[in-house]
């Protein structure tokens, strides 16, 4: 049941920060892309179930394992992954902040008529 | 329980050989972190700087000179036995990589320390560069999957900062694409990893080869394994700038310093090139899929692979080489070459992984081309970034003419441009030669074609390239261009390195060749980080 909740709730993230990804305005784009990193996070913490619904630390190597063991590695990536996430989503919004400043509008697509040499580019992201 | 006391040097022949694989990423954080400090005594931040990047080299001779031939040093981070701790490892595939990567950040800090403005450099140029080498030391050596994506985040961190370095507009705007692209990617890689993870139970690449290769003994379905590995090359193809994730790469390398983008071309690229090898041709290369697919059939991993990197590699060497012949400046005829020469060495790999027999000489062919490209263009950035500080610009219409006012560069960007395109003596002819003859081997016409073709539009870009930027009647701005003799120097000895590697081929080809042995050698690998040498034998805990 647990694998469902979570599955669907993964779903959904995903989906919201693709939807926010595509978006014109790019205060969204980094809001979005914010998301799918953390929903790679809760896709790890799944992980850590097994496909039983019950993981094995690794450590252990099956021999003493409780039933209810949830696998502990996983927890250590996802705090290494949470810690980079903050860093890189902190710069990217600093980024923003300085686009707007140096342009006036945060909108991808005025951005991309007013870009000289770099505009084919955004019309791709 | 592991007994602690049961852990033993792995590989090392003497205390401080065994510690070798450390060395490079040391002596390369310790450069970063002084320099950091020392922004104070701006003279002798810029000294330690260049020290560091000799020291980074010596490291890595030292490190060659510790792994014996056709051996591997294998270094657990604290002891920690595989597969539960960190594992370096050091083979001839890292060590080559490592030694492009030395002499190429050498070459572009020594440039830096001349063309970019003193005040520029104080804040956080220096420690920002030498962070992006430790995470592209780290990429090499690591054997560990989650440790590649954190040495991966290391290097594109500190490149998101190099990239807005001038901090322009149109630098603001390229740094963000840049990082929002990588950021994507990384997510996309974290999901990649946690669902190896889950499948295969380990993240240690030494151990999920052992298992691939026995799927049925760990209760691995290989088939969900395919697909995340399939999810896993399309991070290492937005890292490499291959088609279709090839459009962060122009704008990128336009907005960073001259001497970053010959880092980013030369060496960052090729990180995602690196990856490509150590994971398809190895960790999953043992793996073979149950099921037949459309257009595939059933069999080993890389017969899936081979197509996808096929149509990669051929859309780059197009798309790269028709898009340079139409740039209105330096930087972007190169980023656009830069997009198609990574192609031709995709192409060798892509014959490699459908035909096993030919799978020793296209890595070697990829490997090689891989060297030649990474001298070649990381000069011919430099080249630019001197061209830039002389004249001021680096658009073809304001150029013209350099041959009559700096032979010295010119000449050396004709040997960069040789290179590229493929004429003896230099390596670019040999590297050249063996993607057509790995393309003539398995027999393959369009194969064949499309590096013929490929090899007709570096000729029409450098040329155009050439008669546009340095002969024809000087431009204004050539007129009252300056000189720079010691960035002159500096693209001259990575010219003269060219020359050099291309008249005593022998050594690089080699190299290249053992390289290969050791890339596609599972067993060798496996044995040499032995995941299984303290688990009990049968591996209860895979899930």
């Amino acid at each position: 049941m647990t694998e469902f909740v979570l599955a669907v709730a993964l779903g959904i993230l995903v989906a919201v920060g693709t939807f926010l990804v595509l978006r014109r305005d790019l205060v969204r784009v980094v809001w979005g892309v914010a998301i799918i990193s953390q929903s790679a996070n809760v896709y790890l913490i799944t992980m850590g179930f097994g496909p039983t619904g019950s993981g094995t630390a690794p450590v252990i190597a099956g021999a003493a394992a409780g039933p209810g063991t949830a696998d502990p590695l996983v927890q250590a990536l996802v705090l290494t992954a949470i810690v980079i996430g903050f860093g890189t989503t902190a710069f990217a919004l600093v980024l923003t902040y300085r686009l707007y400043e140096e342009n006036g509008t945060i909108d991808l697509e005025e951005l991309a008529a007013s870009g000289a040499p770099a505009s084919e580019e955004v019309s791709d992201d | 329980m592991i007994e602690p006391t049961a852990i033993a040097q792995v590989g090392a022949p003497g205390m401080l050989a065994g510690n070798a694989p450390v060395g490079p990423l040391l002596v390369a954080l310790t450069t970063a972190i002084l320099t950091l400090g020392l922004r104070g005594y701006p003279t002798a931040q810029r000294g330690l700087s260049i020290i560091g990047s000799g020291l980074y080299g010596l490291a890595v001779l030292y490190l060659a000179a510790s792994v014996s031939a056709g051996g591997r040093l294998v270094y657990q981070v604290s002891d920690w036995p595989a597969p539960f701790g960190i594992t370096l490892v050091a083979d001839a595939l890292s060590l080559l990589m490592l030694g492009l990567t030395a002499v190429v950040a050498l070459a572009a800090i020594a440039f830096s320390i001349r063309s970019i403005d003193r005040e520029d450099q104080r804040l956080a140029y220096h420690p920002l560069f030498h962070l992006m080498v430790v995470g592209v030391t780290g990429s090499f050596l690591t054997g560990d999957l989650f440790n590649l994506f954190v040495w991966f985040e290391v290097m594109l961190m500190s490149s998101y900062v190099l990239v807005v370095f001038y901090s322009g507009p149109g630098e603001t705007r390229a740094a963000l694409y840049y990082a929002v692209l990588n950021l994507l990617g990384s997510g996309v890689m974290l999901l990649a990893i946690g669902g190896l993870y889950a499948t295969t139970g380990t993240l240690n690449m030494a151990d999920m080869a052992r298992r691939l290769a026995d799927p049925a003994a760990f209760g691995i379905d290989p088939a969900p394994v395919l697909g995340l590995a399939a999810i896993l090359l399309t991070v290492f193809a937005l890292k490499a700038g291959v088609v279709p994730f090839q459009f962060w790469v122009p704008a990128a390398y336009r907005a960073a310093p001259a001497p970053v983008t010959a880092m980013l071309a030369g060496v960052v690229k090729k990180v995602g090139v690196y990856a490509i090898i150590r994971l398809y041709f190895m960790v999953f290369a043992a793996a073979a899929v149950p099921v037949s697919l459309p257009f595939v059939g059933g069999g080993e991993f890389l017969s899936f692979f081979g197509p996808v990197l096929f149509v990669a590699a051929s859309a780059s060497v197009l798309l790269g080489g028709f898009a340079a012949v139409s740039q209105p400046d330096l930087e972007g005829v190169l980023a656009h070459s830069s997009i198609a020469q990574i192609g031709f060495i995709l192409l060798p790999l892509a014959v490699a992984a459908t035909v096993p027999d030919l799978r020793v000489l296209g890595v070697t062919a990829a490997l090689v081309y891989t060297v030649n490209h990474g001298l070649a263009k990381s000069m011919l950035y430099l080249v630019t970034g001197a061209v830039r500080s002389a004249t001021g610009s680096t658009l073809l219409a304001d150029l013209g003419g350099l041959v009559e006012h700096d032979r010295v560069l010119s000449g050396a960007f004709l040997i960069g441009g040789l290179a590229l395109v493929g004429i003896p003596p230099l390596t670019g002819f040999f590297s050249k030669l063996l993607v057509l003859d790995i393309a003539a081997r398995a027999g393959s016409t369009l194969a064949l074609t499309i590096a013929v073709g490929g090899a007709i539009l570096t000729i029409a870009y450098v040329t155009r390239t050439w008669n546009a930027g340095f002969w024809g009647p000087p431009g204004e701005r050539v007129l009252g261009a300056t000189r720079e003799p010691a960035l002159v120097g500096i693209t001259v000895v990575l010219a003269a390195t060219l020359l050099v590697f291309g008249v005593g081929f022998d050594p690089l080809v080699q190299a290249a060749e053992a390289a290969a042995g050791a890339a596609l050698d599972i067993d060798g690998y496996v044995e040499a980080v032995g995941p299984d040498r303290f688990i009990p034998a049968e591996g209860g805990e895979a899930a």
